[in-house]
């Protein structure tokens, strides 16, 4: 699960600068979950503005108090969706520390993986970004989310979910670019290279258990390629 | 279906397509008294969830002159594997695949439900996406802090094998070498002289005799030397160094003195992008992607000095005459568009600046290509930030939802005729007998070269009816068309998206109320709106005016019902009866007014509307006003200044903004804490839905629109109040009796006046 939150926009910058959402809110927002508002109401023919039918009901005076709930019919507000923060989720106060060792070990042990499959100086690139990592970490230059969400993506390095460890590292890059722009790379290309070794052991392993499958799973179009 | 509203709707959906008449007058004559052409908005790659691609090629008609494709309108004869072609007529035989077919075994292609079908070539080589940053340095260091972080944030959105490049500039062009081993290098080029494509070629050794020397890394095999020139890598293999390298980018270390611009060389920058491409990728997807701070200030392409007491040009300087860069410049960006649509490229432009920055001159960049146009103040802006993201994004299928290089092509049966079309495209002058001498838009050719689009990217197609007038309804009973957009997909596949469509013809003398019923004014509007751009962009204003209203007038003459020379008497139908609102606020949009605008803004604003679809071209003629109150759920309300009362908050959408208003009292019982006690959270949660349903909208669009919190007496209530049909001003407010809304200080002229006009027009026998 990625990190769903609206922060406001930079008025400082921009004038009127809307809210910034999300990775994760931006990615689910693909189905529209509710009608869209495109409604209109036709203008009478003559031009003339019809006298809208709630007009009857007396508006209550502009010193009076706003309905209290208990009376009030209560507007059935269209959103449902008001569960996001409007500002960055701080995240509980009551959770274990998120360790430096538990996120980096794993990284240089997948990087130490690397080595000797993967060019040296792609290898020292990627180490040198582990190292900054581990300087910011440790110099408290990294927020608490920020660290959260790479104990997860450690996780999901760790039972080969290369699929889900990118997914963690674009909502980073997106929503912290600031803080983790400069070793975030180094991330992603770790990840990239663990999931071709993988796929390439894979391909071997299946290519020795079962030779006579091959014909049939690869389509036509794949093999021209 | 039960009516034409639904037959409507389900069009749109299934073949992304909306006509202006959904039944066709049959003859030339009768066509042209209906005043608004027969027309349709076509969105050629429609999201379609429910059409998986077929994965083989289309069959085509024989004869050389049609070449329409096999579709649910072509009568097949089973039996000998024969089928007519509902173009041309011509008798067709099966390709030998096809010998399997009967009426209980039918391809795809011939089921009715697949009148639109996608088709997927296996043919031909596949080449990667091209992204080429185009950066201005002459930023402040903030704004460029900002843009350096969205562009390495690009580099975990972009497709891994897409190829890269990046060329800064400030006062110099800068075309950076990307290698992954090494010192960063790069070649400087001045940016007050215009090179030649050879020119740019030869001296960033792109030309066959002088290919890139390879020889310090012989280990790298290079199976395809062409794909890999060193300005332009796959970004997996270059993310390390490129993130590297823009987050040393510097601002232009030339000084700017005190009363001066930056120097800012971006039209050669430009000129080089292009000119690399079209060296290196001819014809293969490829965005080049300008980001700048500011107006060119040097070189051609140039659009104003770097002396500051000189302000850029403005409408007035314009109007007057007096703008001595705009021709030049705007010939310059011209010649480079052309060129680029030429490759099959697109430009996008990001312009993040508080005052102009040349998009006036450089429209044509975009709108040639099918590219961006995103205007903001700063690149440290959400708005800035999340339309970037945005282009990145991804369909349900986990593909980017851009297209590349298509062309798109129209054939209709033989009493159409093709008379334009107005989109982001360029003609690609195929003559033949369907295209006609009468030109709408972009004209005199069935064939357009859209060099970048997305599943909305919308084009307005016209057509000219040219049956005679005594001849008898043709053969069938039914007008065809078929729009045939082939292009790149983002999985770097080509596709052909076919959608083949009929309408009945009926003759309009005996049969004008089934012409009249089967009316799309929505689709009318946006269509009539679209021409009304088109010519705003080359006549002046006032001209575009007058040749709407007259428009507006003869339609109402034509389809209104009345006693001559009595207004009272007049009324439309249904199916006619918002056409004229939607001219209403038509003529006080930011689309053919621009008055208030800059013209950077008009352009921007200009560029959105012919762009998108129908409901967001609506959106952006006649906003949107919803209102929430404690009398019931949200509602719909007129555009109107009685809209607004006091106990009410409205929601506007007006595409480019979407504007919050408290009404009076709302705004008292917010500043007095009502939402904060727990006997008032009824009142909590109405302030609080206008807020979630804003944030839906905001959630989808693209661009990002600005965002208004405002109450009444506020200086930003203006957004509303402009845009707000002025029933109530300082002129009438007692003539009401009663006051209910707020009155708006304006003279212009209210929907109420406009329709008086109208009516007496319409029904009076002089005009």
């Amino acid at each position: 699960m990625a990190e769903l939150y609206v922060k406001p926009g930079n008025k400082e910058r921009g004038w009127n600068d809307p809210p910034q959402f999300s990775y994760g809110l931006q990615t689910q927002a693909v189905g529209s979950k509710r009608t869209p508002l495109t409604k209109r109401v036709a203008a009478s023919q003559d031009g003339s503005p019809r006298v809208p039918a709630s007009e009857t009901t007396p508006g209550p005076p502009a010193t009076g108090l706003p309905p209290p709930s208990n009376k009030a019919p209560r507007p059935p507000p269209k959103g449902s969706c008001s569960t996001y923060s409007v500002e960055p989720t701080s995240s509980p106060v009551i959770e274990s520390e998120t360790l430096l060792e538990d996120v980096l070990r794993p990284l240089e042990q997948a990087l130490e993986d690397c080595r000797g499959k993967v060019r040296k100086q792609v290898c020292d690139d990627i180490s040198r970004r582990l190292a900054l990592l581990q300087e910011q970490w440790a110099g408290g230059k990294l927020s608490m989310p920020v660290k959260k969400r790479m104990a997860l993506l450690v996780q999901e390095l760790l039972s080969h979910q290369w699929d889900a460890a990118d997914d963690i590292h674009r909502s980073l890059m997106v929503d912290h670019v600031t803080e983790v722009s400069q070793w975030m790379v180094g991330i992603k290309r770790l990840i990239a290279e663990k999931k071709t070794l993988s796929s390439e052991e894979e391909a071997t392993e299946e290519k020795s258990a079962a030779t006579t499958e091959e014909s049939q799973t690869v389509p036509g179009f794949l093999g021209a390629l | 279906m039960a009516t034409y509203l639904e037959f409507i709707q389900q069009n749109e959906e299934q073949d992304g397509v909306r006509f202006s008449w959904n039944v066709w007058p049959s003859s030339r004559l009768e066509a042209t008294r209906m005043v608004v052409p027969l027309a349709c908005l076509l969105t050629p790659l429609k999201e379609r969830l429910d059409l998986p691609p077929v994965q083989y090629e289309p069959v085509l008609c024989s004869r050389p002159t049609c070449k329409a494709i096999l579709n649910p309108l072509c009568q097949v004869d089973y039996r000998a594997k024969l089928w007519a072609c509902n173009f041309c007529f011509q008798r067709n035989q099966f390709p030998p695949a096809y010998t399997g077919i009967s009426e209980v075994n039918q391809p795809a292609e011939l089921m009715p439900h697949f009148s639109t079908i996608e088709y997927v070539i296996q043919r031909g080589a596949q080449s990667p996406l091209i992204f080429l940053y185009v950066v201005d340095t002459c930023l402040e260091e903030d704004d460029l802090q900002a843009l350096k972080e969205s562009l390495q944030m690009s580099l975990s959105l972009l497709p891994p094998d897409a190829l890269v490049g990046l060329i800064t500039f400030g006062r110099m062009v800068q075309v950076h070498e990307l290698s992954c081993e090494g010192i960063a290098k790069s070649y400087v080029f001045r940016g007050t002289k215009d090179l030649t494509a050879k020119q740019i070629q030869d001296m960033l050794g792109l030309t066959k005799g002088a290919m890139p020397m390879q020889q310090a890394s012989p280990a790298q095999p290079q199976e395809h030397p062409f794909i890999s020139s060193r300005f332009l890598q796959p970004v997996h293999k270059i993310d390390m160094n490129l993130t590297d390298l823009l987050g040393e980018l510097q601002r232009d270390p030339w000084p700017v003195t005190q009363g001066k611009r930056p120097l800012r060389s971006t039209g050669v920058a430009l000129s080089i992008a292009v000119g690399l491409l079209e060296g290196t990728f001819p014809n293969t997807g490829a965005r080049i992607m300008l980001f700048t701070g500011g107006p060119p200030t040097q070189g051609p392409g140039m659009v104003v000095g770097d002396e500051l007491k000189t302000p850029i040009r403005s409408w007035h300087d314009i109007e007057k005459d007096n703008a001595r860069f705009v021709k030049k410049a705007t010939k310059h960006y011209e010649m480079l568009a052309n060129r680029t649509a030429a490759n099959g490229h697109c430009i996008d432009i990001y312009a993040c600046a508080l005052d102009q920055s040349g998009l006036l001159e450089m429209k044509c960049c975009t709108n040639l290509t099918g590219g961006h146009m995103v205007m903001g103040d700063s690149f440290n802006t959400s708005l800035f930030k999340q339309t970037f993201q945005r282009i990145f994004s991804k369909d349900f299928n986990g593909n980017f939802r851009m297209g590349f290089g298509a062309t798109l092509e129209v054939k209709t049966s033989r009493e159409l005729k093709i008379a334009g079309a107005i989109g982001p495209c360029v003609s690609l002058n195929v003559k033949g007998p369907c295209v006609s001498e009468n030109e709408l838009g972009v004209g005199g050719t069935s064939q357009w070269k859209i060099c970048g689009l997305d599943p909305t990217s919308t084009f307005g197609i016209y057509f000219e009816v040219v049956n005679q007038h005594n001849a008898p309804i043709p053969q069938g009973g039914r007008g065809a068309i078929q729009f045939v957009t082939q292009y790149q997909h983002s999985s770097t596949q080509r596709r052909i998206r076919v959608t083949t469509i009929a309408r009945n013809w009926a003759d309009a003398q005996s049969q004008l109320q089934h012409i009249e019923a089967a009316f799309d004014q929505e689709a009318a509007a946006v269509l009539m709106a679209r021409l009304g751009v088109f010519r705003a962009e080359s006549e002046e204003g006032p001209d575009v005016l007058r040749w709407l209203d007259r428009q507006l007038i003869r339609l109402c003459q034509k389809f209104g019902q009345y006693n001559k020379e009595d207004p009272t008497s007049f009324r439309l139908s249904d199916s006619f009866s918002l056409y004229p609102q939607f001219m209403f606020h038509l003529r006080r949009s930011p689309f053919l007014q621009v008055f208030n605008n800059s013209p950077d803004e008009s352009s921007y604003y200009r560029h959105h509307f012919a762009r998108q679809d129908l409901t967001q071209s609506l959106i952006m003629i006649q906003p949107i006003l919803y209102s929430y109150s404690f009398h019931g759920p949200p509602e719909p309300v007129l555009l109107d200044s009685s809209s607004i009362l006091t106990d009410r908050i409205l929601l506007m959408d007006t595409f480019f903004q979407i504007v919050i208003y408290l009404g009076e009292t709302i705004a008292q019982w917010r500043k007095a804490g009502y939402q904060d006690m727990p006997e008032y959270e009824n009142f909590k949660h109405l302030l609080q839905a206008p807020l979630d349903d804003a944030q839906e909208i905001l959630q989808a669009r693209f661009p990002m629109p600005r965002y208004i919190n405002t109450e009444h007496g506020g200086s930003q209530a203006r957004f509303l109040l402009s845009k707000v049909n002025p029933s109530q001003t300082h002129n009438n407010l007692y003539a009401w009796g009663q006051e209910t809304g707020a009155p708006i200080l304006t003279d212009d002229v209210s929907l109420q006046v406009f329709m008086d006009h109208l009516k007496k027009l319409a029904v009076s026998s002089s005009c």
